[in-house]
């Protein structure tokens, strides 16, 4: 079963990427789509028989040697735990649906069979991160998923900017790859072995036992600093975060996400939105063993988390691209995930994952659906008044919006996907023991406020007022076919549902049986209990600061709709220095990318081109080229010539023979 | 010498005799048979001897000394001789297509080359000056007669005089030469010229005869400087005839010198080292670099085998068995990359121009024929030394055995050539592959087609099978030490 | 064996004439000088031969290279409206360049020649010593080697000779140029006196 689930995306991605020209692509995708949903429909059973059983099913799934080299061990298996089976059900539901919307979304394209291929492709390759062993298998599994994103941000390569986004996505991720790398190599240093069994056997007996005289050996050397058994491990699970940061596109790193928007809209919300974007949260969850004995780490996981949250909630506020804002919106929302991580709880961060997985793709999947309503428009600022005459579309849209800024009653069962989760990870912001909690918790509060703000003024300025578009767009608006509906439905159902059925096993009451050890908690860690016994107005800050941004977005929109602008007029600096995203992408063009160019373009015209080519190859080659004319010259075709060379030669031989003949 | 003797010597011989009585014979069934098929039979039965002179010497392991040690039959001399002979067959075998396009339907072309044939089998063998001396001349008498063979045309006529009057030359220093060792040695027989200059202490005028001497041998060779003639006679001559020039002399002037330095010279090897390192290094740079130059592919073949005789004459300053072992695997590997290579150059037939002769006119061959445009690429490779093909392990072997006499110099300085004559080899295959095409060549026959293939097989085979070769080379090498 | 006395005079007689006349015959313009010059120099290598008791070699050279080659040479040349001066005119711009290669080899010959002993005689060891002429002939003797100790050399010049007449033919014999007048020998046997010889008897005074 679990090679079926892993193996028939590749399958389909095989005969999608090198039969689709002989099949056509109505068959590319037919092919594709219906083996996703088999690994779909086999993702559920894998997820009723591993995670809601009472009995331990995890199990290792050994599919073939790999690498033996030395003590280096690597096999490639299959683990699958509860955590793996929840990723197994987000990544292929989330997958599938994708495929059979994108059937619609993409008819006009002519590459069809290609991007089926790559969405076939890409989902193997995450499935091979989470299903994976050991750390070089999601190594690979953590590459292709980046060579898959690349290629489908890169999918309109006829577009400059399509193709710079996708260089930007890839380039970045290097970054974080290379933390991530090295991470790895510090890994199999501290603990001879990449493979998670192995990792966490020896992670548990680690450190030495409270009270235990520490030892001060070195460990690992890592740019020039010593480093012993604790802060050797702190280095490597910062390592490790650091590749997290650049899949999930925290803070400092997050800047190719955004720029990804200019992938087909699937594509967003596949990759980044429901899927690749979590790899980070995934890492992080996977390697708690270790993760949770370094608190270094985790403050600078909560900070950077806190951090993403705040900072992508505010620019969120202004965008005007409607793809931007739920990107950010993401970006924000992996922040969230990252503050639980963080602060231990791990569980909320992957339910978060769960839910926010469902809302997002369907906000995306249905600003799909808008944009292929109004003739490929994006910015919103040119749309307005669609509720009328795309309802479904719109419906949807305010069930995404719904679950995203979590609306429901504190304190019962009525509340949507986002409600259960993110009022989860705010509480237990609250109640944890992280220096850095607190922080988190105001941070996280406000960006409930933004996120409440932004979510409704896309709804606002989307579907409400006037139309801002031109007749002839607005002429031709309609709503989606089916195939592209009826995805967005399903995903509505999880949305509104996946918080309440799911809350109580994720990261409540059943939490020891759901988890059955997937989850590693340091025996004093017991935010799973406390985060209920919180203060009223803690309960409430969510909600009531949802409420906020609520009433915020529909006076400035609905009421006043002169308000935004005069208030980006007075706040000019503010405004602009949100719109410019922070100047991230101008201080790293300054700080990197124009060194970079102006030293590759120093050693490329100097070093290269003027250095080696014009004294080596070059010279060599025009020196050459002069010696056969002038041989060429000597070749005159007069026999007396030719005698002539013949006894002058004689002559040098006989002269030089001589004269070495004599000594 | 008593009749016991000759009757040996005879035996040891026979191959040679069978060539020489054979040739006769040709010639009078050339004369006798009817005009139109006098050419094709008379070929058809060379092409017969030859194989089956080939056939004798392969399963007839008869060695020994003959004529008095005028004569000798030995490891060396067979695997020097079963070269030539492969040479000879094959440009014979390629010539039947060109004398039937071209009206060059004379039966004396193949008795010459039988004739020719048996110089330079005479030349491998010979363990004396004057035997030398003799071989030389019956091989280079026929050669020329071959060269102007198509009297009709101006070129082929030029080359022919030019090619005789520059030989007549190079004999005739040669001749002096062998006069000035005779008279310091007071011997014409390696073995008593060796024996000679062992006991006293040699004479600043036997090395004045062995640098004339080496000057005629290096001309045969086509060696710098004594090389001016090979471009304009290859360029000249009719393509066939070409491809036998660049193949068959080329192996027993360099099996002659090789005998000749190791042999007779073998005890002031010193002295004439520098001179091969000096023909040497000039005719690898030579080869490199003019061959740049050039837009006729014969001329530009001639240059190659210039430089490809610097490459093997390596080896030969090495002075040691490596040294000769490494000129043996080299000229067996330059001969089936020669063949082949001219079995391409037959090949380039357009239906209204006849057989052309520019590079330019290989533009687009690879649309044209790809198959038969991957085999002269793969040719072009090994020509160029690229590894894995066998041109690669030619140049291995001499170098090799120059580093490990200590002949560094010489072996950078080669390897430096080989990178800059790489380019012109190149060049074609970019022609080839990447230029705007030509209207196409006639379909090649078949007897080219399949040298094209024998050679592309040896050239990629070789380093699967070039171990029993340089085993053989050793083995033969070893006989001169 | 040394020569001395008259011998050695007659020997440096005729090898400074053979020297001269060589001279001569490149650097005389008129080419029919030219060839006389070499007829010359082969009169005195004949010479130097019989000196050196070959007179065998020395007749032959007498009655092949003078009686046959040279006179055919002499023939050609005087036959041929060649004009050789001109052809000579672009060789002589090299000749301080030739100048320098002919100074640096005879230089060198020189230094060769003087560390040696110079003398003038037989070398010292010859694989069949001339025998005395009075026992057996110059000619004779000859003959007792070149067909036996010799014979494979003497069968490779039989050999090159076989292919200069090969080579002659194919590069000159035109069967089927027109205007050629060839000997038919069956027809010249055939012919007949009454064929060939009408006997007329023509009175005199009378025309036919």
């Amino acid at each position: 079963m679990y090679h079926a689930i892993v193996f028939l995306p590749l399958l389909g991605a095989i005969v999608a990427g090198f039969g689709g020209r002989a099949i056509g692509a109505k068959a590319s995708e037919y092919i594709t789509s219906g083996f996703m949903v088999i690994a779909a429909i086999l993702s559920w059973v894998a997820f009723l028989t591993v995670a809601m059983a009472h009995d331990d099913h995890s199990a290792t799934v050994q599919v073939m040697r790999w690498i033996q080299v030395g003590s280096l061990d690597v096999n490639w298996a299959f683990r699958i735990d509860t955590l793996t089976a929840v990723m197994l059900v987000v990544v292929n539901t989330v997958s599938t649906l994708v495929h059979i919307y994108s059937i619609g979304y993409m008819h006009h394209d002519p590459h069809r069979p290609r991007f089926f291929a790559y969405l076939s492709l890409f989902t193997f390759a995450m499935l091979m991160l989470v299903t994976s062993d050991n750390l070089v298998q999601m190594f690979f599994g953590w590459e292709g998923v980046g060579l898959a994103s690349y290629l489908l941000i890169g999918f309109w390569y006829k577009k400059p900017s399509a193709n710079s986004a996708a260089m930007k996505a890839f380039i970045v991720n290097r970054v974080g790859d290379f933390g991530f790398a090295l991470g790895i190599f510090g890994v199999f240093v501290l603990f001879g072995s990449v493979n998670f069994d192995t990792i966490f056997a020896n992670a548990a007996t680690y450190l030495p036992a409270e009270g235990a005289e520490a030892s001060t050996d070195t460990v690992l050397t890592f740019l020039g600093y010593s480093l012993d058994k604790s802060h050797a491990l702190t280095v490597v699970c910062l390592l490790l975060f650091m590749g997290a940061m650049g899949k999930s596109a925290q803070f400092l790193l997050h800047t190719w996400l955004p720029d990804a928007m200019e992938g087909p809209t699937p594509v967003s919300a596949l990759i980044h939105a429901a899927t690749m974007v979590t790899a980070g949260v995934f890492l992080v969850a996977r390697m708690s063993p270790i993760f949770e004995l370094s608190q270094t780490a985790l403050t600078v996981v909560v900070i950077i988390g806190a951090t993403t949250a705040f900072f992508a909630a505010t620019v969120g506020l202004v965008q005007n691209d409607i793809k931007r804002v739920i990107a950010y919106s993401t970006c924000s929302q992996l922040g969230y995930m990252f503050v639980a991580l963080g602060i231990g709880a791990y569980g909320a961060a992957v339910f978060h994952l769960f839910t926010h997985a469902f809302f997002k793709a369907l906000l995306f999947l249905g600003a799909g659906s808008v944009i292929h309503a109004v003739s490929d428009e994006q910015d919103m600022r040119r749309m307005g008044g669609l509720r009328k005459l795309i309802p479904t579309t719109y419906w949807m849209m305010i069930i995404g919006t719904v679950a995203l800024t979590g609306v429901g009653i504190p304190g019962t069962l009525i509340g949507t996907a986002g409600f259960f989760s993110k009022d989860a990870i705010i509480e237990s912001a609250f109640v944890a023991q992280n220096s850095a909690a607190g922080y988190a918790f105001v941070m996280l509060v406000v960006a409930a406020l933004f996120t409440s703000f932004y979510s409704w003024r896309l709804i606002f300025m989307t579907f409400h007022g006037k139309p801002r578009a031109t007749a002839d767009v607005m002429h031709h608006v309609h709503d989606s076919p089916p195939v592209m509906l009826v995805p967005l439905f399903i995903l509505a159902v999880g949305a509104i549902l996946a918080g309440v059925v799911f809350h109580g096993y994720f990261f409540g009451h059943h939490y020891d049986e759901f988890w059955k050890g997937a989850l590693f908690t340091l025996p004093d860690n017991n935010i799973v209990d406390e985060f209920h016994n919180v203060p009223f107005l803690v309960k409430w800050s969510a909600t009531i600061v949802m409420l906020l941004g609520l009433l915020g977005a529909w006076y400035m929109y609905i009421r006043s709709p002169q308000t935004p602008a005069s208030l980006a007029a007075q706040h000019n600096g503010l405004y602009k220095f949100l719109l410019n995203k922070w100047y991230f992408d101008e201080l790293y063009d300054f700080l990197f990318v124009r060194p970079a160019k102006r030293l590759g373009s120093f050693l490329w015209k100097r070093g290269d081109g003027w250095l080696i080519d014009g004294f080596g190859p070059n010279n060599i080659a025009a020196r050459v080229s002069g010696l056969a004319q002038r041989a060429v010259k000597v070749q005159t075709g007069f026999l007396y010539h030719y005698a002539f060379a013949m006894l002058i030669g004689v002559a040098a031989l006989v002269t030089w023979i001589m004269l070495g003949g004599i000594h | 010498m008593t009749v016991v003797e000759l009757t040996q010597s005879l035996n040891i011989a026979a191959p040679e005799l069978a060539l020489a009585v054979g040739s006769m014979v040709l010639l009078m069934i050339g004369v006798f048979a009817p005009k139109d098929s006098a050419n094709s039979t008379v070929t058809g039965l060379a092409v017969a001897l030859l194989i089956g002179v080939l056939g004798w010497m392969v399963f007839f392991d008869e060695q020994g000394t003959a004529f008095g040690g005028a004569f000798v039959q030995d490891a060396f001399a067979y695997f020097f001789k079963i070269l030539t002979l492969v040479g000879s067959i094959v440009a014979l075998v390629m010539s039947v297509g060109f004398a039937r396009e071209e009206k060059f339907d004379r039966f004396e072309f193949p008795i010459l080359i039988i004739l020719a044939t048996l110089g330079m089998m005479l030349m491998i063998s010979a363990t004396s000056l004057l035997s030398l001396y003799m071989a030389l001349e019956l091989q280079s008498l026929a050669l020329y007669v071959i060269a102007a063979i198509n009297r009709d045309s101006a070129r082929s006529t030029e080359a022919g005089l030019k090619y005789f009057v520059l030989g007549a030359l190079s004999s005739g220093m040669m001749l002096y030469g062998i006069s000035l060792v005779y008279g310091f040695t007071g011997h014409v027989g390696f073995t008593e010229i060796a024996a000679a200059l062992t006991g006293q202490e040699r004479s600043v005028g036997l090395l004045f005869g062995l640098a004339f001497l080496l000057t005629g041998l290096a001309f045969k060779i086509s060696a710098v400087p004594f090389h001016m003639w090979t471009p304009d006679v290859y360029e000249g001559a009719p393509t066939p005839v070409t491809a036998f020039f660049a193949a068959a002399p080329k192996m027993a002037a360099m099996a002659m010198l090789v005998r000749v330095v190791t042999d007779a010279f073998g005890t002031v090897t010193g002295d004439w080292q520098q001179i091969i390192i000096f023909i040497s290094i000039a005719s690898m740079a030579l080869g490199a670099v003019a061959a740049i130059g050039q837009n006729n592919i014969k001329r530009l073949m001639a240059y190659s085998s210039i430089g490809h005789m610097g490459y093997a004459l390596v080896g030969l300053a090495a002075g040691t068995v490596a040294g000769v072992q490494g000129v043996l695997v080299y000229m067996a590997i330059y001969l089936a990359m020669t063949l082949g290579t001219f079995a391409f150059i037959l090949a380039m037939r357009r239906k209204d121009e006849g057989n052309v002769e520019s590079i330019n006119d290989l533009a687009g061959y690879a649309q044209n024929n790809p198959l038969q445009a991957t085999v002269l690429t793969i040719l072009m490779f090994s020509l160029a030394g690229i590894p894995p093909l066998a041109g690669f392990w030619g140049k291995w072997y001499v170098f090799l055995a120059a580093v490990e006499a200590g002949l560094y110099p010489l072996a950078i300085i080669g390897v430096v050539a080989s990178v800059v004559g790489a380019f012109y080899y190149l060049r074609i295959i970019k022609i080839m592959w990447f230029d705007e095409p030509e209207s196409k060549f006639v379909s090649a026959a078949g007897e080219l087609r399949l040298v094209m293939g024998l050679s592309g097989i040896f050239v990629v085979g070789f380093i699967v099978f070039g171990g029993p070769i340089a085993a053989y080379a050793e083995n033969a090498a070893k006989a001169l030490f | 064996m040394l020569l001395t006395g008259l011998g050695a005079a007659f020997f440096y007689l005729f090898a400074f004439v053979a020297i001269a006349s060589a001279v001569m015959v490149i650097s005389a313009r008129n080419p029919v000088h030219s060839v006389l010059y070499l007829i010359l120099t082969f009169f005195n290598a004949a010479a130097l031969f019989i000196l050196t008791g070959a007179e065998f070699l020395g007749m032959i050279l007498l009655v092949v290279y003078i009686g046959a080659v040279a006179v055919l040479f002499l023939f050609v040349v005087m036959m041929l409206d060649v004009d050789f001066a001109s052809m000579k005119r672009g060789a002589l711009d090299y000749a301080p360049i030739g100048a320098m290669v002919g100074i640096v080899l005879a230089s060198e010959l020189l230094i060769v020649l003087g560390a040696q002993f110079i003398g003038v005689g037989q070398p010292g060891s010859v694989a069949s010593p001339t025998p005395d002429p009075l026992t057996r002939t110059n000619t004779a003797a000859l003959g007792d080697i070149i067909y036996t100790d010799y014979i494979f050399f003497f069968q490779i010049a039989g050999m090159v000779l076989l292919v200069a007449m090969i080579g002659a033919i194919v590069l000159t014999l035109r069967p089927t140029r027109p205007g050629v007048k060839r000997q038919n020998m069956g027809k010249q046997v055939a012919r007949k006196v009454e064929d060939s010889i009408d006997v007329v008897d023509v009175e005199t005074g009378k025309g036919l």
